[in-house]
């Protein structure tokens, strides 16, 4: 399972957690250049508060109303969530914020509606009044619930995130697929190169390509994972402490592959989920993603691709040759898009190009090796 | 348990993924053969709603593919996004259903936080469908019972004892090949727990506590039992 390395984080770091407001009312991280200091995400926070059975029924209750309350309204509003999504997070929420051997018996209490042992008394990572503030702002204000829970499920792995860094996707899982499948399983001697993710934001690609390459035998694969926010930096950082990948991914600030000219014409891999929805969609998102996700994070340029373009001008030079490249784009018409680009401006520069499929059957991410 | 209500249809994605397949030899969705060509025909015995498969290969050798193996003979589906995805949409969506083709199988998984967690869900449920519902032929004139069904039975099968190891229990993932050899053969003898007994050297009364242990073997056997007319095993 998880190994989880909390010896370095720092107390003031713990501090900070223990006062519910920074949870509630922090909506937006200033991207002022001073040192962001990585929130604590709620599973990891320690049982440090308490309410009585009775309480706890009571907030829930409330909780699955006003979730319920929804309906299909967001649905229609911008294509957000609906109550069933809804509730299904309340229950994610709870498996957060009770201990883990508990969070079954509790939950089937909550549901069961019993009023026996109402006066006993459940640990809790939060404060209930917390809980109440944090699941008004998931609703009312559409603050996407990895930021309130403070982590998302990705793969196999609990990566932390918060405002200022953007929620991995499901969609994004497969470049990992492709790593391993294309890539390595293939051309094994690249576990042993350096290989880069651009633009990491909370590092999910860096870190599972890192365990990936240390699943194959004498590897001493490295990642350098790159981004220009101050916050994505951080937050990388962090989940790359928690998983004690410190000596395998280095987290590098600044502009694509400018931090990387130590390694030009060397890079086994480069990786990149770089943002790619055009400008003129910014405005017509779901709530929780145009008004909370960091436009840096996804903002692509007029037709979104400018980023992608940047990203196969440098492939061309950083990867040395038979290096690997995956870049996840907004489907078909970018892929194609891109494809026409490098067999048409980058002749001879790359090999066996493709277009691959995501699980929704979106034309979703070009990969191909340097010639 | 394995199904939640959903509202969208699923999509299926396999046209889509055939070309990069046949293209480059990516194996990452494989289309597997159509069943009329796969060499196993199907008999479905539609009785109360049960549907069974009985195969003249075999087909055991389904449970004994690795994952990947098995995902290959497998359609996945996700739930349908409506609209571009990705980097436009935070839904948490990950809900994976899985078509064994060969069976015609469907297993799904939605209640995990990941859609790669959902996978492997999907794919733990697939195989214990496969066992439950797949029925291999037994010889029984020469029936010696393999070691995954020997693996199950409690210590105290005469035929077991010359086999060491401890006995895997229905948590253990080894559990689902020993149910499914457990289920060919009293699908063999025709439903009757005694007879089964005698084949793997045990009395009735231990036969029916092992059936008993698992809630999904138990009724598997009952449902069994019915289509040959029996009475459900109590
Ligand atoms: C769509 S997000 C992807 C984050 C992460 N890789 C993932 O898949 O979840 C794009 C990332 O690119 C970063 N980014 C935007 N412009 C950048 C630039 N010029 N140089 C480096 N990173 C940049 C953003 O901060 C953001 O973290």
């Amino acid at each position: 399972m998880m190994k989880l390395r909390l010896s370095g984080l720092s107390c003031g770091v713990c501090a900070n957690f223990r006062r519910p407001i920074s949870l509630c009312y922090s909506n937006s991280i200033s991207s002022s250049s001073a040192e962001v200091k990585p929130k604590i995400p709620l599973y990891l926070r320690p049982l440090s508060f308490s309410a009585s059975l009775s309480e706890l029924t009571q907030w829930h209750k409330w909780a699955k109303n006003l979730a319920s309350s929804v309906g299909s309204s967001f649905v229609h509003l911008d294509n957000g969530p609906d109550s069933t999504l809804l509730r299904r997070e309340l229950n994610w929420l709870l498996q957060d914020l009770l201990e883990l051997q508990h969070h079954s018996a509790i939950l089937s209490h909550l549901e069961s509606g019993n009023s026996e042992n109402v006066d006993v008394s459940v640990a809790l990572r939060a404060p209930l009044e917390e809980l109440y503030c944090v699941w008004r702002q998931r609703i009312e204000e559409r603050r996407p619930f990895q930021y309130v829970v403070g982590c998302e499920h990705w793969r196999d792995l609990v990566l932390s995130v918060q405002e200022g860094v953007l929620i991995p996707r499901p969609e994004t899982e497969m470049i990992i697929d492709l790593v391993e499948n294309v890539a390595l399983n293939k051309f094994p001697e690249l576990a042993k190169g350096f290989w880069a993710d651009l633009g990491t934001g909370s590092g999910a690609i860096a870190i599972a390509t890192a365990r990936t390459l240390s699943t194959h035998a004498h590897a001493h694969g490295r990642v350098i994972a790159t981004d220009l926010s101050p916050v994505a930096i951080a937050v990388a950082a962090f989940n790359v402490q928690i998983y004690g990948l410190q000596d395998v991914v280095e987290v590098r600030k600044g502009s694509w592959f400018e931090p990387l000219k130590d390694v030009r014409g060397k890079l086994a891999g480069v990786l990149s989920n770089p943002p790619y929805v055009p400008s003129g969609d910014i405005s017509g998102l779901q709530a929780e993603v145009g008004q909370h996700e960091p436009k840096l994070a996804l903002d692509g340029g007029i037709s979104g691709t400018s980023d992608l373009l940047h990203l196969i001008d440098g492939a061309a030079s950083m990867l040395k040759p038979g290096g690997f490249f995956a870049l996840e784009t907004n489907g078909e018409k970018q892929s194609k898009f891109l494809v026409d680009y490098i067999e048409n401006d980058k002749p001879g520069s790359f090999c066996n190009i493709n277009i691959v499929s995501d699980f929704a059957g979106i034309q979703r991410f070009v990969m191909g090796f340097r010639q | 348990m394995a199904t939640a209500a959903m509202g969208g249809g699923f999509v299926n994605v396999m046209k889509s993924v055939d070309h990069i397949v046949r293209g480059n030899g990516v194996s990452l969705l494989v289309k597997a053969a159509p069943t009329s060509t796969s060499g196993n025909f199907f008999v479905s015995l539609k009785r109360r709603g049960w549907q069974l498969y009985c195969s003249n290969s075999n087909s055991d050798s389904y449970l004994k593919l690795r994952d990947e193996e098995l995902m290959r003979q497998c359609e996945m589906e996700t739930f349908k996004a409506s609209g571009p995805g990705g980097q436009h949409r935070n839904k948490r969506e990950s809900a994976v259903r899985i078509k064994h083709l060969p069976t015609g199988i469907v297993a799904q998984a939605v209640e995990d936080r990941s859609q790669h967690k959902n996978r492997a869900s999907a794919l733990a449920r697939l195989r214990t469908l496969i066992a439950l519902k797949v029925r291999n032929p037994v010889p029984l004139r020469t029936y010696s019972p393999p070691a995954e069904l020997l693996q199950i039975l409690p210590p105290n099968s005469t035929l077991r004892a010359s086999h060491s190891g401890p006995q895997i229990g229905p948590n253990n993932p080894k559990f689902v090949l020993g149910m499914q050899a457990l289920l060919d053969l009293i699908f063999a003898v025709e439903g009757s727990v005694s007879e089964a007994a005698k084949f793997l050297g045990m009395s009735t009364g231990a036969l029916s506590r092992l059936i008993l242990s698992d809630g999904s073997l138990w009724m598997a056997v009952n449902e069994l039992r019915a289509s040959k007319g029996l009475k459900p095993l109590k």
